[in-house]
């Protein structure tokens, strides 16, 4: 009775997994454990877990950027839900690069649910110098988090892709289906191609096993505990730091390039809302961008405006035109997001901005830089 | 060992179809050249999913040159059952297997795609700069996407360290030594193996599928004349399509019945329209290696396929079936 229940809610919860394969394995293992649910210490198996509706969400990457958003909307905001139980790794806990590792850190967890945040991650500059270990870092991260999450039975993965990683030569906006369609920009093929290679597999995850391994497409991510380094981060933390230094030196804020490519920018806040509802609720294998609208692209020129205001920076603002420019436009349209959370509010950009900088201040001695 | 143009040439996967005809061209047709070692490892002498095993082996030989052919392949079945062990085997070989080149300093890799990874959505013919236009066909898209990645990491050492890694990309290769399991080889291996026992029981061949895909088919030993080539003169990054030309195209109708009088077979030819087909076409231009060797000659298609089933018949008990 209690057993059928339980197989029950799994149905509804996870309707959308077509093979009846999965729902054979779940079903088997159902008539074989009835266990009554203790609180306490012991690690229950993913299927006690999920028989009880209980989440037990690993999130590897857990004090990086987003990972720290989510930790602070799960433990300020009162983001998380009955049932869950939350896990941040980083790097501490596991070389996600070495398999043994990644196999004991996930043994040791049982994660029901995985959100992979993990990744070798940099901005422009750093990205062009080594496409290689951007390219063979990221499969083995990603290919050892799989995997684990897969041979410890977890029902969902959702992984962070990037707009990125979108083809170069391509229409605009570009949407979920296109990922695929042509080679990535030169700059950062290595990292492109590992991440649209996470795509691939959850794909083969799900044809081989039936498996719900999704992921998530934001654009340009910014916000609290980011890294700030200027050589090897992303363009706003770059320019924030920048900006603060020059501030200080009483020089001109150098922005690199000439201004003109377009970005879109969500808040990690925002991003960390919208992943917890991925996790819970978007069912799809294919991946979901996760973006504020076309219409909020903006110029480098006027990202670096805003920083300026957020800063109240005095001095001059100078373009170096040497340095490279990247992709002019990668300007991805959000419809998928909005056909499924049409009222979902993000945070206004100057506000966001103000937070980080504001954070970036307080932080400065300890912040990633 | 470079100083003195000396090469050291490991091939992978030196006991499969492909490696086997390149041991032939050196050992039986006096292929090799001055100055050449040649040293064909099979799985025994390691296991290339295991990075350990890759590096000693890489260790112990130190090559110069390597020929990496080894892979998880198979038919267009297999492919449709187990999509992710094709990604995740292949690129754990892949990343071994250049990965300890690079740490030997081999100064040339040449690896093996196929003309199966091309894009699904294409124009034909196909060439060699159209790789990653679109997503492959959904048949075969974890081994597609894995050997496809080889050109990125050939083109990432490159970028990252000035290495010559390189590929070729054959169209359908047939010859002695092949895999001709029914259920997990290729076509034509498949319809020869399937055309012997057919004949022995006195019944009909049964070709799976309409019979109307058309397939460019090399010969095992013409492929392997080319990577030797390849290896010794060709100097680029970006893959080079190893092929018959276009006109050379033929159906799988057309196959079986070369097959069919390849073996004498007698019965008749019936076709199970239930089965897949796969991918229609693929057609690839060779117009870029008619380039480089425009005085190449292909052996005829009916000979091959004539010396393909000699070996097959003779050698039955031991063939890989």
């Amino acid at each position: 009775m209690h057993c059928t229940r339980g197989l029950g809610q799994h149905s509804s919860q996870h309707a959308s997994l077509a093979s009846s394969l999965h729902r054979t394995r779940l079903a088997r293992k159902c008539s074989s454990k009835v266990a009554a649910f203790t609180l306490g210490n012991s690690r229950f198996s993913t299927s006690e877990l999920l028989l009880h509706a209980q989440k037990r969400v690993l999130v590897t990457g857990g004090s990086g950027l987003v990972g720290r958003a989510i930790q602070h909307v799960i433990n300020e905001e009162g983001g998380g839900k009955d049932g869950e139980e939350w896990i941040f790794l980083s790097s501490k806990d596991a070389d996600l690069m070495n398999k043994e590792e990644t196999q004991a850190v996930f043994q040791k967890h049982k994660p029901t649910h995985v959100i992979h945040l993990a990744a070798m991650v940099g901005g422009l500059f750093k990205n062009m110098r080594v496409n290689l270990d951007f390219w063979r870092n990221n499969i083995y991260i990603n290919d050892n988090v799989l995997q684990a999450a897969h041979e410890v039975d977890a029902v969902k993965v959702v992984s962070c892709l990037s707009t990125c990683i979108f083809p170069d030569k391509t229409t605009y906006p570009i949407d979920e289906t296109m990922i695929h369609n042509g080679p990535p920009h030169a700059s950062n093929f290595g990292y492109s191609y590992a991440k649209r290679m996470i795509d691939v597999h959850n794909r083969a995850y799900f044809e081989q096993y039936g498996r719900s391994y999704t992921s998530v497409i934001p654009t340009n991510v910014f916000g609290p505990h980011d890294n700030f380094n200027i050589e090897d981060g992303h363009v706003l933390p770059g320019l924030i730091h920048k900006a603060y230094r020059a501030q200080k030196e009483g020089k001109p804020l150098v922005v690199w390039g000439s201004g003109t490519p377009r970005r879109q920018f969500i808040y990690s806040l925002d991003l960390a809302r919208l992943v917890l509802w991925v996790v819970r609720d978007y069912n799809e294998v294919e991946p979901i961008i996760l973006s504020v609208g076309e219409e909020e692209e903006v110029s480098i020129k006027e990202a670096a405006e805003a920083v300026v205001r957020a800063l109240d920076f005095k001095e001059e603002v100078v373009y170096d035109t040497d340095k490279s420019d990247g992709q002019f436009k990668k300007t991805a349209s959000n419809a998928k997001l909005m056909r499924y959370l049409p009222n979902f509010a993000f945070t206004p950009f100057e506000k966001a901005l103000k937070e980080t900088c504001d954070w970036f201040v307080a932080n400065y001695d300890n912040a990633r830089k």
